[in-house]
């Protein structure tokens, strides 16, 4: 039974190749932009203005309060209804992207906020404006304790494409789901399933950790 | 939009919406204690020094870390029944929640005993007392203090996991929005009650773990 | 060239400077001691807006610096801080650190900037270490490039917080030896510091502050060997004897 199983199983290896490369598709996508988000609007909330801050810990707080499937659903079924018709690509990117940005803000923000004042003094006392400041003094020091938090949010959204096979996107995870309909044996499926999602994952989940045991001791290191 | 939103509709599943908050409470709290017994569990072993051991603990936590919850769960879901395990959807949901968690409370466990300083652990081998006791008289009290906000962070993202479970028709919070939109064609109304719920619970188990921390700082500076 | 009226500055509940009136010219060399919460990091921290006051008016140049609608960076661009803390930014060599504002915000060419970073360092003395950065230099070393740093712009006036209170007691007189030397080549400079021994040899003016107030003003030898006030007295014998 198992040898049927395993033959059928590799017969439908392209398959899940192909869900892979949707897999990689909307994660490079969606992390892409929420990066790009997650920096600007990181940025900004560091400035700690009143009523920007209320806005963006407003948007941080639901994005973090409530589930990722639940947010997809949102996006999926209810944009449709205020007139904005999306694909399940797009809907599944937007999603991610929102939820990403959201994440990045604050590990942005908060790696700003860890730069010591005196220097962003140093920076406005020899007449830097506030972009110059930002671009040339803080940013720089401050990708040292974003960036091990940054790759882990990365790994996070990799695997929360997997969610977005619900609305019918052909990932990796949909097509184990489909797979296993037909070859029922979950443990053969969803094992490669796994070890496809562990090919890609785990070597950024090592890459972080190293990151943070380099930054750290570069941090202790001269002088 | 606002104004076309059927409050009389949610009035009415209210029942519908309490029972799977009910639902997804007791499952998440079932969860949690499951999490806590993998997690202890799997730290001591990989803070084992043999590696016989903690080998298996370490590759239990890597393989969680890396793979999604989703295919973990399907995993479990499609799999069990072949091995000739007959588990309620309930229960593959509890139990796949319960290992997911379990390695990353094995991860905070870790951090928090980790924290503590060598010389106390020094202080209390040479003292004579034993692994076990040096576990629950010195380690264990001392990490926990410093685990509860990682743990409460853990049970927050436990209760946002447990949504996953509406996908293995397990009828909790998510499913519940689910049918409302799929039965009463009301995905707005369902959805956004359901996020409502959830943010709720998001900010009281927040509140909970910032007033722990108020009072571990008042207790650090006696 | 700076004028201060009537200022006033809260920190909360705080009155930290009280009705301060000040007047210092071109070319002048004023020394502002005081105990620890007089003020005198906030005064100077004032002139350029890195602090901003309640009331009352501020001169720099003939510009108001309290008025909101100044464009802080003319003011910022024509004074040189150098912090306590040295403040120098770590991802960037020592030249890199001294050429960043001259390019950005005087718009002036690299090369350019470059050739006059290298003769501010040389006139420090660390222009060996040019291409080194700051963490692999010593106390002394760093405060010498903050205080290039804060030459690089060309600015009219140099404020000092405390210039060598981080420093070891050996690296002292290394920075303190620039600082005589910009006094006489004439640029107009206010140190808070402790180190009186600078305000004998250079300094044109002495300022005392205790809780807020300019308690005293006067020329070093009227400063120190003949000053009025009992509080004067106090403080000058506390940091003396040692």
């Amino acid at each position: 039974m198992w040898g049927i199983y395993l033959h059928n199983l590799l017969d439908s290896f392209p398959f899940f190749l192909k869900g892979l490369w949707v897999t990689i598709q909307i994660s490079a996508l969606s992390l892409f932009m929420s990066t790009v988000c997650g920096f600007f609007l990181g940025i900004i909330r560091s400035t700690r203005t009143r009523s920007i801050n209320i806005v963006l810990a407003a948007y941080v707080d639901i994005i973090r309060g409530t589930p990722f499937l639940v947010q997809i659903f949102i996006v999926f079924f209810i944009l449709p209804e205020w007139g904005i018709q999306l694909d399940a690509f797009t809907s599944a990117v937007l999603s991610l992207t929102i939820y990403g940005t959201a994440y990045i803000c604050e590990i942005v923000s908060g790696g700003i906020q860890t730069i010591p004042r005196g220097q962003t003094e140093a920076a406005v006392s020899s007449g830097l404006t506030w972009p110059q400041q930002m671009r040339y003094v803080i940013v720089p020091q401050a990708l040292r304790p974003i960036l091990p938090p940054l790759v882990g949010q990365y790994v996070l959204m990799i695997k929360d494409t997997a969610v977005v096979s619900v609305i019918g996107l052909t990932d990796v995870t949909r097509v184990g789901w489909f797979t296993v309909q037909r070859i029922p044996e979950g443990i053969l499926v969803f094992g490669l399933v796994g070890i496809l999602y562990f090919l890609i994952c785990y070597p950024l989940v090592w890459f972080s950790n190293r990151l943070e045991t380099m930054l750290s001791t570069e941090k202790s290191g001269l002088g | 939009m606002l104004k076309t939103f059927n409050f009389r509709v949610i009035f009415e599943m209210m029942p519908q919406f309490l029972h799977g908050l009910g639902n997804t409470a007791w499952i998440c709290l079932v969860a949690l204690i499951g999490a806590l017994l993998m997690g202890i569990i799997s730290c001591v072993m990989r803070l084992s020094g043999k590696r016989l051991i903690s080998f298996p603990a370490v590759a239990y936590i890597e393989m969680i870390r890396s793979t999604p919850l989703l295919a973990q769960l399907y995993f479990f879901y499609f799999g069990l029944p072949g091995l000739g395990i007959p588990l309620t959807e309930t229960q593959t949901g509890i139990m796949a929640l319960s290992l997911n968690s379990g390695a990353y409370t094995a991860e905070i466990i870790r951090a928090g005993i980790v924290s503590i300083p060598k010389g106390q652990l020094e202080a209390a081998t040479a003292s004579g007392l034993s692994l076990f006791q040096r576990l629950r008289y010195i380690i264990l009290p001392q990490a926990i203090g410093v685990t509860i906000p990682a743990l409460l962070g853990q049970m927050i993202v436990l209760v946002k996991d447990s949504a996953l479970l509406a996908l293995i028709s397990v009828f909790e919070l998510t499913r519940a929005g689910q049918l409302m939109a799929s039965e009463r064609f009301m995905p707005a109304e369902g959805f956004f009650t359901t996020a409502a719920f959830y943010l709720v619970i998001y900010f009281v188990l927040k509140f909970l773990s910032q007033q722990w921390q108020k009072r571990l700082i008042f207790q650090q500076d006696r | 060239m700076i004028t201060f009226k009537k200022v006033n500055k809260w920190f909360g509940p705080l009155h930290v400077l009280q009705d301060i009136n000040l007047d210092i010219e071109k070319s002048e060399v004023a020394v502002i001691c005081g105990p620890s919460g007089s003020g005198k990091s906030t005064l100077i921290r004032c002139i350029n807006r890195l602090e901003s006051i309640q009331s009352g008016e501020l001169y720099v140049d003939g510009i108001p610096v309290h008025d909101k609608k100044t464009n802080l960076i003319d003011v910022r661009a024509e004074i040189g801080f150098v912090f306590q803390q040295f403040n120098l930014y770590p991802h960037m060599t020592v030249l890199e650190n001294v050429t960043l504002a001259p390019v950005k915000v005087r718009k002036m060419k690299p090369e350019h900037a470059k050739q006059i970073g290298i003769e501010l360092l040389e006139k420090v003395g660390i222009h060996e270490k040019a291409d080194s950065y700051p963490a692999q230099l010593s106390g002394g070393q760093q405060q010498r490039v903050a205080i290039a740093r804060g030459l690089a712009m060309q600015p009219k006036i140099m404020l000092f917080d405390e210039p060598t209170s981080a420093l070891d007691p050996e690296m002292i007189n290394e920075v303190l030896e620039v600082m005589i030397q910009l006094a006489k080549d004439g640029m107009t400079m206010i140190v808070v510091t402790h180190e009186m021994g600078f305000a004998r040899e250079v300094g044109h003016k002495v300022i005392f502050m205790d809780e807020g107030q300019i308690v005293e003003t006067a020329p070093p030898d009227d400063f120190f060997d003949h000053c009025k006030q009992e509080r004067t007295r106090l403080f000058l014998s506390k940091i003396l004897t040692h």
